[in-house]
């Protein structure tokens, strides 16, 4: 065993993710509190009228922050080989112990599918968002984005806990990636082969 | 308390929009500018200064060459109203003790959600972006007085009252079908049509928007239940399987 680490995000990477996360939790928030009308978050938020405003232009810190991700992620993502089949169909080794995937790129399959979700989703829910705000009154434009609206919401807030569930509690070692974007050579060598064999290790 | 509603026949109606001028004197709503295009019918839409008006409908035929219609057009007040469906900012739209959908424009957000959940095209946005309909006199009924529109007919065309007794009213009168009595869970505008509501510019079957049903009935549920469901199924996970911890993980060799 050694202790060389290898760099998996760059200062940018982590805190455009943490930009992203921190957006995304208070877009949720905000909109749960839109759907349900949960007037307890006044005491966070103040009130409707000012909670509106934030969830708007949060609501444009989250498009721009999903419009980063582009440069690094989407390159990756769309690195699709037959290798990612069987890593799906081992179910990405989450259902048994002995189970043994194939060797991965930076991305794994799943990281590489949820990243193509997410973006889809994201550019949704921001293209539907700002044809709300910006187009109000024009009934069939604001319906048809109301609706996609809150599909893509509901899509996301079902693959969210689970993205972090797996970067966190299902995977020891992930998380450290989003707090000094290192990892260890040996842990990296296990899960993402393919990456750490193209840098020449 | 027994829901209270607008009985509106055009049959009685001369079209002489005082409804529409006392209104506008209650709610102190200003006038405004337009332009004569060749009909009575004026301002020709609703504005957010002009919460009712009446519609003018010429209806040219060989018995009758001179039959025009007088509608009277407003907020229905509906029992299901898709604008208080969509609405998302609480206490914005709400329903009085008698019926009436009220507002209060310092809970209004502005989003203007209402105007796509809205069957019948009615609210409409001021200057500063809140939202302004008719309320059915809301601060008059409370008081046990009749709506501004009602008082001031001078032929009964718009009669306010308890809606069990106005639509026996309507129905003593010759009227078979009452148009909202059953539409929405029941318009709080009901009509007393001769002709098919087409005839007098009136959707045959109003309904919310599908897409706003269909938010409401399984979207709006699935936020809650997916996010809740995808919670519990990682915890589930964490429980039956656990974490993949690293010396655990086994390379492809």
């Amino acid at each position: 065993m050694s202790n060389k680490m290898v760099r998996k995000a760059n200062a940018f990477e982590i805190i455009n993710h943490w930009v992203l996360a921190v957006s995304f939790f208070i877009l949720t928030i905000t909109g749960f509190g839109f759907l349900f009308h949960l007037e307890q978050l006044n005491s966070i938020f103040g009130s409707f009228n000012s909670m509106k405003v934030i969830h708007n232009w949060v609501g444009v810190i989250f498009s721009i922050s999903l419009f980063f991700t582009l440069f690094y992620y989407l390159p990756q993502a769309l690195k699709l080989s037959s290798d990612d089949i069987g890593w799906i169909i081992k179910g990405g080794g989450y259902f048994s112990k002995s189970a043994v995937v194939p060797p991965q790129d930076k991305l794994n399959t799943g990281q590489k599918l949820f990243y193509l979700l997410i973006l889809l989703m994201g550019i949704a829910i921001s293209i539907s968002g700002f044809v709300i705000w910006l187009m109000p009154g024009v009934k069939n434009w604001v319906l048809l984005s109301h609706l996609v609206h809150n599909i893509s919401f509901d899509i996301m807030v079902i693959v969210v806990p689970v993205h972090i569930y797996l970067g966190t509690l299902a995977n020891p070692g992930t998380f450290r990636i989003m707090v000094y974007g290192t990892v260890p050579i040996d842990w990296a060598k296990k899960r993402h082969a393919k990456w750490v064999q193209k840098m020449g290790f | 308390m027994a829901r209270k509603a607008l009985l509106i026949s055009p049959e009685l109606c001369i079209g002489c929009r005082g409804c529409q001028t006392a209104c506008k004197s209650w709610n102190q709503l200003t006038g405004q500018k337009t332009k004569n295009t060749g009909t009575y019918e004026n301002p020709p839409d609703l504005t957010p200064n002009l919460y009712n008006k009446i519609r003018y409908v010429e209806i040219p035929s060989e018995t009758n060459p001179v039959r025009w219609l007088f509608v009277n057009q407003r907020c229905m007040h509906c029992d299901d109203a898709g604008c208080m469906k969509i609405c998302p900012a609480p206490g914005a739209l709400f329903k009085t003790k008698e019926g009436a959908v009220d507002f209060n424009k310092e809970k209004c957000i502005g989003c203007k959600l209402c105007v796509a959940g809205c069957p019948f095209d009615v609210p409409r946005y001021d200057e500063k972006d809140k939202i302004s309909k008719c309320h059915l006199c809301s601060d008059r009924i409370a008081e046990g007085l009749q709506p501004a529109c009602a008082k001031t007919c001078p032929t009964g065309a718009i009669l306010y009252g308890e809606r069990d007794s106005l639509i026996g009213l309507a129905k003593k009168a010759g009227y078979e079908k009452v148009y909202g009595e059953t539409d929405l869970r029941g318009l709080g505008a009901l009509y007393a049509f001769k002709d098919p509501p087409k005839l007098y510019g009136m959707d045959e079957r109003p309904a919310i928007p599908e897409t706003v049903m269909f938010w409401h009935k399984v979207l709006k549920p699935l936020a809650y239940i997916g996010l809740g469901g995808a919670v519990a199924a990682s915890l589930l996970h964490y429980i039956a399987f656990g974490p993949k911890k690293d010396e655990e993980v086994k390379k492809d060799e």
